[in-house]
């Protein structure tokens, strides 16, 4: 049964992960390499608009690039479960996410946004990995309070500071 | 310490007395004879092929237009470099070329024209330019022209080139070591003080090399469809792109006539490194302007078909000892029709936005390309393969399910082109923002019934229509039951990323010491990638 679980979880995966190359390429709006999913966590944050899919490195990015698009956009972000991402939607530019869904904005640099930037199905979701993911005291956010946070944050280029300062510890 | 390039640490003694030196050096240890017409100051101007094709670039109107454009860009910052106005290139004459490129010339302008002190102080480079730059049109002319088949502009273009390399001022189209020609000590000054004018440069030279695939066994009302999408990102993005590591090369943008006509692509790259070498020269401050002319005739020598009469091309894997100086011709085992790169080895090279790629496998799903021992328009040996091009690079994969899938994980519009049951029809998809496709052949109809990639050539296809698609499971039995997809229903597939795929992991030869992370771009053991 658990293995059927898995089995469904890793197809659901497949079907929204992003391609070879261009999924092993830089992240469109921080320039850093894009993270792959691994065992303990999935980390492809994919956009899909058309028939496009779109990889980035962290949910942060795609909220701070979100106005080269003009479509309305599916996000599947990872969340603290493999093959069961938090899925956002952009509709006629208003987001909507899981209503128990929460994120957080990290507390150091831009090179860690993949790990610290993240969305999580619940708050228990995300305490859950609160120390495997080392998110500190990281605040929850919810959607709204996140994208707030990720507009006022300015984005600086790689290798700077980016997912940090906007929220501070609890 | 002149071949060396990076930060020079030379005196003027050091170039007055040593730099004939460097050059015979830079020539493969002894100095290049310098041919006779060289020395003489005429115009020696040669005529162009007759054909019915010529001026068939007008066909294609704000191609046409940009291509004129850039004789003019290139006088322009020639004349200033030449008149004493390098202080001024970035502020001044930039944005007078960019405002000329804005509002493009209808016609073909004589460059020397617009950069007679120039054209004289260098008529033999001139001259060399301009043969090449005749190359340049009348390949596309014919390639443009409606008024023939694609068998018989496979003939022209051979007949041209044949017609080209005859002549003196012909450059050579053997492969060259790109690594050793942009080695000097002057080597990248001209990109690194005018990185604008240079990205105009680097822009013209994309445009001269992105159309030959857009051209090559397309027809016209493709041809300028195609244009829409590479002129808008030309105009938009690759004038001012600063971001490049090297100038672009044809294999890298038009891999599918770099693989049919490998001479002509490594003459063009070959053109574009004489122009980035004269570059360099005449923005070095050190030299004094005898030195800049003497360096200037080597630059041309260096290059020149006569240099290398008695020279072939070798593959990488077939080399056993590297050739001295400018004699190097290795080429990637795959890709004839390209020069060694800094860094390369065997068929990998590093292409600035993409990172490294293997010219022997599918950008997508990294199974080697089936070996090719005859092309077809495609570039590959048979009714498979395709070529994916977007954001200004272009990418060669097995399958149309491969360029598929690439496309859509691609930001913004990108053109498909891929092989058909017909060598001479090539299916042309171009994809809006959204991925949406349209083609240049209506009726064409595909079969998609993924299996393992080393055999996609056999269960991803595109045909010209229904008919053939029939034809194919006729002869194919396992397909009996497949059903011929139209556009829009394969257009809305994905099959994900290819379990064959594999990264190639290696730091950016052009930036040894990137302030990066590692690979995976994170310091956590937790976020490592799992190993496939």
């Amino acid at each position: 049964m658990i293995a059927a679980v898995r089995m469904m979880a890793f197809g659901a995966m497949v079907a929204y992960s992003s391609g070879a190359l261009l999924h092993e390429a830089d992240c469109p709006n921080c320039k850093l390499p894009l993270v792959q999913n691994n065992d303990n966590f999935d980390n492809e944050v994919v956009v899909r608009y058309g028939n496009k899919r779109i990889e980035y490195r962290s949910i942060y990015c795609v909220l701070k690039d979100q106005d080269r698009y003009k479509v309305d956009l599916t996000v599947y972000s990872p969340s603290e479960k493999i093959g069961e991402p938090v899925v956002l939607k952009r509709v006629q530019g208003k987001w909507t996410a899981p209503e128990k869904a929460v994120f957080t904005m990290g507390t150091s640099k831009m090179s860690l946004c993949a790990q610290q930037s993240r969305a999580f199905s619940s708050l228990e979701g995300l305490e859950s990995v609160r120390l495997k993911l080392e998110l500190g005291e990281s605040k929850p956010l919810t959607l709204t309070e996140f994208i707030e946070a990720v507009k006022k944050h300015k984005f600086e280029p790689s290798g700077g500071t980016c997912c940090s300062q906007a929220v501070s510890p609890k | 310490m002149l071949l060396a390039g990076g930060e020079p640490k030379v005196t003027s003694a050091f170039f007055s007395t040593l730099m004939p030196l460097a050059l015979a050096l830079a020539s493969g240890g002894q100095a290049q004879e310098k041919p006779d017409w060289m020395n003489r100051r005429t115009e020696d101007r040669l005529s162009y092929l007759r054909g019915p094709y010529n001026r068939s670039i007008d066909l294609i109107p704000e191609f046409a237009r940009d291509m004129y454009a850039t004789g003019v860009g290139h006088a322009l910052a020639y004349e200033a470099l030449v008149r004493g106005r390098k202080d001024r290139l970035e502020s001044q004459v930039q944005p007078q070329i960019a405002a000329i490129l804005r509002n493009p010339p209808r016609f073909l302008v004589d460059e020397a024209a617009i950069s007679p002190r120039f054209s004289t102080r260098f008529s033999s480079l001139e001259k060399v330019f301009e043969w090449a730059h005749t190359l340049h049109f009348q390949t596309i002319d014919v390639l443009a022209y409606p008024g023939w088949d694609f068998q018989r502009k496979e003939e022209e273009i051979q007949r041209l080139w044949k017609f080209y390399s005859a002549q003196p001022f012909a450059l050579t189209g053997l492969p060259m070591n790109m690594d050793r020609l942009d080695g000097f000590s002057w080597s990248g000054l001209f990109r690194s003080k005018y990185p604008k004018t240079n990205a105009l440069f680097w822009g013209y030279h994309w445009l001269q090399t992105a159309n030959y695939d857009m051209l090559y066994g397309t027809a016209l009302a493709s041809q300028r469809e195609q244009y829409a999408v590479l002129g808008d990102r030309y105009r938009t993005e690759e004038l001012t792109r600063t971001d490049r590591d090297f100038m672009p090369m044809t294999a890298e943008i038009s891999p599918r006539f770099a693989r049919r006509f490998p001479q002509i692509a490594n003459a063009f790259d070959n053109l574009h490194m004489l122009h980035d070498n004269v570059n360099d020269i005449l923005a070095d401050d050190r030299l004094t302007e005898s030195q800049k002319d003497q360096a200037v005739d080597a630059a041309i020598i260096n290059v020149l078909a006569s240099t290398h009469r008695n020279c072939e091309p070798v593959a990488a894997d077939e080399v056993e000892t590297v050739a001295p100086g400018i004699h190097d011709h290795r080429h990637p085992n795959s890709m004839p029709g390209m020069g060694w790169m800094k860094g390369s080895d065997g068929d990998e090279m590093f292409m600035t936005g993409m990172g490294w790629m293997d010219m022997s496998e599918c950008a997508h799903c990294s199974v080697s390309f089936p070996d090719s021992p005859k092309l077809t328009a495609t570039g590959f040996a048979g009714p498979y393969g395709a070529t994916v091009s977007s954001n200004g690079w272009t990418m060669s994969v097995r399958c149309v399910l491969c360029a598929r899938d690439m496309a859509s994980e691609s930001i913004g519009r990108v053109i498909l082109r891929a092989a058909t049951e017909d060598p001479s029809r090539i299916l042309v998809l171009i994809s809006d923002e959204e991925g949406t496709f349209r083609s240049n052949l209506p009726e064409a109809v595909f079969l998609d019934e993924p299996a393992e990639h080393p055999e996609c050539e056999s269960w991803s296809r595109a045909f010209t229509n229904r008919a053939a698609f029939e034809r194919y499971l006729k002869a194919n039995p396992g397909f009996q039951s497949a059903q011929p997809l139209v556009l829009a229903d394969w257009a809305n597939r994905y099959n994900g990323k290819p379990e064959t795929y594999r990264k190639i992991s290696r730091p950016n030869p052009y930036r040894p010491n990137p302030d990066r992370l590692n690979p995976s771009g994170t310091k956590s053991p937790s976020l490592e990638v799992r190993s496939r």
